[in-house]
């Protein structure tokens, strides 16, 4: 039966109707290819690989980049393939997000019209998967002082350094690299097979089992002259990825907040205690109402985002307030919904203890919570509180 | 010569049916979708078209809500769309193949495909009733066809196996479910059915007369409520279950 979401405002029927026909196509690939599937590639730990392929054949990858094989789709249409992506799985939505946002959209906008060529037709496809390293061992939250170096070596670039929390690195053939070229962020595009570059796979992870999480390594790693991304300088460069990324989280968040939203409700309806449904008591009926509220609020902020990006009117810290807000309910909707579900609230026959360990992950990755919050914090105030330096 | 798909957009099985005033209160339904039949002729008219039978047109005759379907069949790569707007509600089965026969003349179509049956009337009468309004052979319960030399071949299940059946144009399939895969549309499609503009007309564009309806229905009513479930427990109920299963539920 193909899934209902809650939509209690009828926010949808401000979609257009290619949107709509878009959100259907990925809800279907959803119902029939990825919730079948999803608990065992999370007990296994891997990607499905056709997942990839049938991305790539719904031509959903890279979804508001125009050209060069790219969908050409609105930004609005992107926010809602990331949210039925995401009511599947977190894992599945960073894939396309990493694809999309974090390798192929640095390539469209600061690369050469030859990388362009190049790269993005095999990458909307789904034939190459793209990677994007910025994050080192060292350096989270503020990249800006990462370690990573490209050095000019006159034929050829040579990096040295190491990134961590990868998404897709082990199984990229493309990675977005950022480095520092004489002490300036520099975008290089590595190849899975070049010369003394490793991505070895991190395992363990308790969020995100369905998605690959990598190191990159780089020892005397050559890098052909035409591999830097001519068209941009400094921390600009990685943060404008993020910007479109984080913005497609802010939607992709309501998905899985909607799955655990509807289990929880069905669970509750049919769930008998004290010779009732649990549904039939005020506390759980609080709890229903609570998340319905969050929703239905997050839902009006991503599409009103979603409008100011279409329309080019937004600003970085209107794409931090609503990946922070909407990721945020989010897990809590998850911790409620697993709480409502009991005991079978933590069996992987129901969705919402796997969204519940996601959504830790989504609410670190791509700016963690408080960042979002000191990046707001700056925009009202004009006092930077990132470091101690306040000069 | 071209081929037609007809399709006709009914109450998706998930939305509720209410009764109102002796009729379905069809203002009520949440959801329309194709009916299912239909979506099995749509994509076996795809894969005649992509054999090189002939440009493939989808068709539908009902109220303009219907004209989504006919975007939707655009975008799984039909080529052209008409719609011939007009309120089916009070219309019988007759009627409506006199709209549809026209249809397919007026785009010119020689190999039709439909459902065997719609999911909302059930009555199974459009697939023959177009056929012989505009003399083709009629094959029913296919659930494939290709194309075989000048003409077709299809596959139609029959209680005690499956019968091969060839025909030449013009002929109609009505297709019962069927072992395929239904095909997604992609972003390309999705863009490419937003230019592709469906001809709408009205039955008098097509110069049809449906006249009046021979048929008048008295009511519809609500399917009456499925008593509750009957539990039993232990070894010595069995020969009680089995005299149930036998006698009041005709299972065994
Ligand atoms: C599953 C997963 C996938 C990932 N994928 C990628 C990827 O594809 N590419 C990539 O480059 N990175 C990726 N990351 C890394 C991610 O972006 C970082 O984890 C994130 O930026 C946070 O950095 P950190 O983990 O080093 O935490 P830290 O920066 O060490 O932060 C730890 C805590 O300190 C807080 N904190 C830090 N600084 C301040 C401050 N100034 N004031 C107040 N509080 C502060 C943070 O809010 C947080 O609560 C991924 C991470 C995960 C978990």
């Amino acid at each position: 039966m193909p899934f209902e979401a809650l939509d209690f405002y009828d926010v949808d029927s401000l979609l257009t109707d290619e949107e709509r026909m878009v959100r259907d196509m990925v809800r279907d690939f959803v119902d029939n290819e990825v919730l079948p599937k999803i608990e065992h590639a999370c007990r296994d730990g891997v990607f499905p690989d056709e997942w990839r392929v049938t991305l790539g054949e719904m031509g959903v990858l890279g979804a508001p980049l125009k050209g060069y094989g790219c969908p050409g789709l609105s930004y609005t249409a992107y926010g809602v393939i990331c949210r039925e992506l995401e009511r599947g799985d977190s894992g599945l939505r960073s894939f396309a997000s990493v694809q999309g946002s974090l390798a192929m959209y640095p390539i469209w906008d600061f690369g050469s019209e030859e990388q362009k060529n190049y790269y993005l037709p095999k990458m909307a496809s789904g034939e190459w998967i793209g990677c994007f390293g910025l994050t080192e061992p060292d350096y989270g939250s503020n990249p800006g002082d990462m370690i990573t170096r490209a050095e000019d070596m006159g034929d050829y670039y040579l990096l040295n350094g190491a990134k961590m929390w990868i998404t897709n690195g082990s199984i990229a053939k493309v990675a977005v690299v950022w480095a520092k070229l004489d002490g300036v962020i520099r975008g290089f595009i590595v190849e899975d097979g070049d010369e003394g570059f490793y991505a070895p796979e991190m395992k363990g992870k308790h969020s995100l089992k369905a998605s690959v999480t990598s190191e990159l390594v780089f020892q005397d790693c050559k890098i052909p002259k035409d591999r830097i991304l001519p068209g941009v300088k400094g921390l600009r460069g990685p943060f404008s990825c993020l910007n479109n990324a984080r913005y497609g989280i802010s939607w992709g968040a309501i998905g899985a907040a909607q799955a655990c939203f509807d289990s929880a409700k069905e669970y509750s309806l049919s769930r008998i205690q004290f010779d009732h449904p649990i549904a039939s008591y005020q506390l759980v009926q609080n709890k229903l109402s609570w998340m319905l509220r969050e929703i239905t609020k997050a839902q009006l902020l991503a599409y009103h985002l979603s409008q100011k990006k279409d329309a080019g009117n937004w600003i970085p810290e209107h794409i931090s307030l609503a990946k922070m807000n909407n990721v945020d309910i989010a897990l809590e909707i998850a911790r409620v919904a697993r709480d409502i579900h009991g005991a079978n609230g933590v069996l992987d026959e129901y969705p919402v203890m796997r969204h519940m360990a996601n959504l830790e992950s989504v609410k670190t990755y791509e700016g963690t919570h408080d960042i979002h919050n000191l990046i707001l914090g700056r925009h009202i105030t004009g006092i930077q509180s990132f470091t101690r330096d306040l000069s | 010569m071209s081929i037609a798909v007809l399709l006709k957009q009914v109450p998706d099985t998930t939305a509720k049916i209410a009764v109102s005033g002796g009729r379905v209160d069809q203002g009520s339904v949440s959801k329309w979708s194709t009916s299912p039949y239909d979506e099995y002729a749509l994509e076996y008219a795809l894969q005649l078209k992509e054999s090189g039978a002939g440009d493939l047109v989808a068709i539908t005759c009902g109220p303009a809500r219907s004209s989504k379907m006919l975007t939707d069949a655009a975008a799984v790569g039909v080529d052209s769309m008409l719609h011939v707007e007009v309120d089916t509600s009070e219309m019988d089965s007759k009627q409506i193949q006199s709209i549809l026969a026209a249809a397919v003349k007026h785009c010119d179509a020689d190999v039709i495909l439909c459902g065997k049956q719609a999911a909302d009337t059930n009555s199974g009468s459009t697939g023959p009733g177009v056929a012989s309004l505009i003399d083709a052979a009629c094959v029913g319960m296919v659930s494939e066809v290709s194309v075989d030399g000048d003409g077709f071949s299809a596959l139609r299940g029959t209680p005690t196996g499956n019968e091969r059946v060839v025909v030449s144009r013009p002929c109609l399939f009505a297709f019962d479910k069927a072992a395929t895969e239904l095909r997604r549309p992609n972003v390309k499609g999705i863009m490419m059915a937003k230019k592709k503009v469906i001809e709408t007309v009205s039955p008098g564009d097509l110069g049809v007369d449906i006249g009046e309806s021979g048929i008048k229905i008295n009511a519809h009513d609500s399917p009456p409520e499925k008593p509750p479930g009957q539990k039993f427990e232990g070894a010595e109920s069995v020969s009680t279950v089995v005299t149930k299963l036998r006698e009041e539920a005709n299972v065994i």
